[in-house]
């Protein structure tokens, strides 16, 4: 059984249009006077709220070494297993004893689920706020140690985890 | 036989077995450190505390026996023995014996190689307390190299006396000792008599904890990286049992598999360590034929269709080189398809070693030569002149030498040869020497039987991926069979194996499966 759906048939004054070319207009100069809500990207940047997981980088401790001991607990934890480390003794002979020969994430598998900066014992890996990290091919999106100890640089002012309150463990 | 009660389970024991092994052998789960079923007990440890009926205080399972007692002493007029090993005393007791163990334990998990597969850890885990009550510094001391390839983190020990009681009766050299008394007590050896015998890996293994650590592993990976095959060692006719732990296409280290009839638990360093020559070869990765001096790359259909072209109407004029390196059914294949001479390479002598405990290393280092022998039967003795009497033109050979040298005997067989077909995985000097070469599988990428010096046949299984092209030797021989000839798959090639020689009759890799069979009898059954 066909249903016959009756087209709208416009009225004169619908015909006319240009009532509605002011209704449209009116929307348009109420915008104009608000707030912006569009930023001038990239001259201006969005500051994305506390907690935000972007980039990751590798802290270094307070000589300046790399903190990170590649106990491959962030491997281990990571759901789209895009962590890969080769572990070796350390070339420093005064306490630590192991370190990360070589330190790799593939950025395009990873989900940005902060797993690894809340399995990491030594508070080594964290996701910093960096989002704007695209690039032309796969294979630069794969960020090795140095270039994971240079996000930490960039950004050594601030500290993640203490912004992260659900890391505070209650005893 | 005395009758024992252990938690709600009543089981019949032999006189004289321990609390321990009896709720071991019997699924209950007690945690130890010191007692392993190879050493001496010393009931050190007191994690293995349990609650006897009828004794004033908490008893260590592992060195209280059970034996029959009197009808008028005997708990409820029935049991000879009743134990607890899950009531609240004896699980508050676990945590304060963690307590103590922990006391001066760095608790160094991230960096520590035994990580994951640590009893400490484990138990830790699962009886310990959260937080430490102790609040002075702990004791820390550097670590010492024992031997050439053990290191000991003594910051990790929990002096168990494992390793001593190793040395002192496995190895009988009696290296390790526990230095000082008291809080002061640590591991040690001489600095003129370091941990340096052939079994010393072991130690490393028996430790409970990441105290004593082997040098070739250290800090190489994680254990739950590795994925983990049981196979057999290599390394001499003895043909210890193993576990290979590896990672995509690279083995990182080898471990004694129980085995009672061939190894023990453990097994010698030159096994252990053996893995690493087969690392970083030049491998062949496809078929090769020489032309004027250069190998190039040629098919498999083609080097198949270029050997059957040279043996063809000449089957009594090639000589065929079996290898005491390589599985039953390869040395099968080659000396079933030879119409000729069948040889092998000259047999190396090493020194034969035998420990206190019985634990052997064979003076024949290769994992294979009783079996060779078994499944060939018609090998020369003079390979040389056999090939001038019967002026052999055509030589295939499997190799698996890889370090040594072509000495004057082989130079001699080799230059006489119109064709030489090498079987080899890798470019070792004889490969080189060849007209031919094909590709076979590495020793940890072969699967197959192998028969020790005593007659135990074992399941050599594959570890790792095959490279390139390269085929199964065995299948390999195949191909070169007439059609009708040939084997299906593996299986039906040891059928074939067992219908030409009885004493391998019967013989699956399910019927071998983890600890293998002797020759004599039970393979049939
Ligand atoms: S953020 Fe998540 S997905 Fe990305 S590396 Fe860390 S654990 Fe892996
Ligand atoms: S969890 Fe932390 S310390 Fe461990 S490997 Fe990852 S970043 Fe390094
Ligand atoms: S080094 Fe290991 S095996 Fe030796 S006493 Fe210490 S914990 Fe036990």
């Amino acid at each position: 059984m066909a249903t016959i759906i009756k087209s709208y048939e416009p009225t004169f004054w619908d015909k006319l249009y240009i009532p509605a070319l002011v209704q449209g207009l009116l929307v348009t100069f109420k915008h104009l006077l608000r707030k912006k809500v569009t930023i001038q990207y990239p001259e201006e940047k969005l500051i994305p709220p506390e907690g935000y997981r972007g980039l990751h980088r590798l802290n270094k401790d307070a000589n300046g070494r790399i903190k990170c001991v590649a106990c491959d607990m962030c491997s281990a934890a990571c759901p789209a297993d895009c962590i890969d480390i080769i572990p070796g003794s350390s070339p420093w002979d005064d306490g630590k004893e192991r370190y990360p020969v070589s330190f790799e994430i593939d950025l395009l598998k990873c989900i940005f689920c902060g797993f690894c900066e809340m399995a990491c014992p030594e508070e080594a890996i964290e996701l910093t706020e960096i989002y704007d990290f695209s690039d032309y091919t796969r294979e630069k999106l794969i960020i090795d140690k140095d270039g994971l100890l240079d996000v930490y640089d960039k950004t050594k002012d601030k500290n993640y985890y203490s912004n992260s309150q659900n890391l505070t463990i209650k005893e | 036989m005395p009758l024992l009660k252990i938690d709600d389970l009543e089981i019949e024991v032999k006189n004289g077995t321990t609390v321990l092994e009896a709720a071991l052998e019997n699924g209950i789960d007690i945690p130890y450190y010191c007692y392993h079923p190879a050493l001496e007990i010393v009931g050190s440890c007191r994690m293995c505390l349990v609650q006897v009926e009828g004794m004033p205080k908490l008893q260590v399972s592992c060195n209280t026996f059970v034996g029959e007692v009197p009808p008028e002493r005997k708990v409820d007029g029935n049991f000879d023995m009743v134990v607890q090993t899950q009531n609240d005393l004896v699980i508050q007791e676990r945590k304060n014996i963690l307590e103590f163990l922990l006391l001066n334990h760095p608790l160094d998990c991230p960096v520590c190689d035994q990580a994951g597969e640590c009893y400490l850890q484990d138990y830790s885990f699962k009886f310990g307390n959260a937080h430490s009550r102790f609040d002075e510094d702990k004791r820390v001391r550097p670590n010492e190299y024992l031997g050439s390839q053990i290191v000991i983190n003594h910051n990790r020990c929990i002096l168990c006396s494992r390793c001593t009681r190793f040395t002192r009766e496995i190895s009988g050299t009696s290296e390790l000792f526990v230095d000082e008394r008291g809080y002061s007590s640590k591991i040690a050896a001489l600095e003129d008599r370091p941990l340096n015998n052939l079994l010393a890996g072991n130690v490393a293994d028996i430790c409970p904890v990441g105290a004593l650590l082997s040098t070739d592993y250290v800090h190489k990976n994680r254990i739950w990286n590795l994925q983990k095959k049981s196979s057999v060692c290599q390394d001499c006719s003895v043909g210890c049992n193993i576990d290979a732990f590896y990672q995509k296409r690279k083995i990182f280290r080898l471990n004694p598999r129980e085995n009672q009839d061939v190894n023990g638990y453990f097994m010698c360093d030159i096994g252990r360590y053996g893995f690493h020559r087969f690392e970083d070869l030049e491998r062949v990765a496809r078929p090769l034929f020489k032309s004027n001096g250069i190998f190039s790359e040629i098919s498999w259909d083609t080097a198949i269709e270029k050997i059957s072209n040279k043996f063809n109407g000449a089957e009594e004029k090639v000589a065929g080189v079996v290898s005491p390196f390589h599985t039953n059914e390869t040395n099968f294949m080659l000396g079933r398809l030879i119409k000729g001479i069948i040889g092998t390479f000259p047999h190396i002598e090493d020194e034969e070693i035998t420990y206190p405990s019985g634990f052997r290393i064979s003076s024949d280092r290769s994992p294979n030569k009783r079996g060779m022998h078994d499944v060939c039967p018609s090998i020369v003795d003079d390979l040389a002149s056999e090939i001038n009497d019967k002026e052999i033109r055509v030589i295939y050979i499997l190799d698996n030498e890889i370090d040594k040298e072509i000495d004057e005997t082989w130079n001699k067989i080799l230059t006489k040869m119109d064709f030489i077909v090498v079987q080899a995985y890798a470019m070792t000097r004889l490969a080189k020497s060849a007209h031919l070469i094909l590709p076979g599988l590495a020793p940890f990428e072969r699967e197959g039987t192998i028969t020790n010096d005593q007659g135990r046949v074992q399941w050599l299984r594959s570890v790792l991926p095959n490279n390139g092209e390269s085929r199964p030797d065995w299948e390999i021989l195949n191909l070169l069979y007439k059609t009708g000839e040939r084997f299906s798959d593996i299986n039906e090639l040891m059928k074939g194996m067992g219908e030409q020689f009885p004493s391998y009759s019967g013989m699956t890799f399910f019927k071998l499966g983890d600890q293998g069979l002797p020759l004599n009898g039970n393979l049939k059954t």
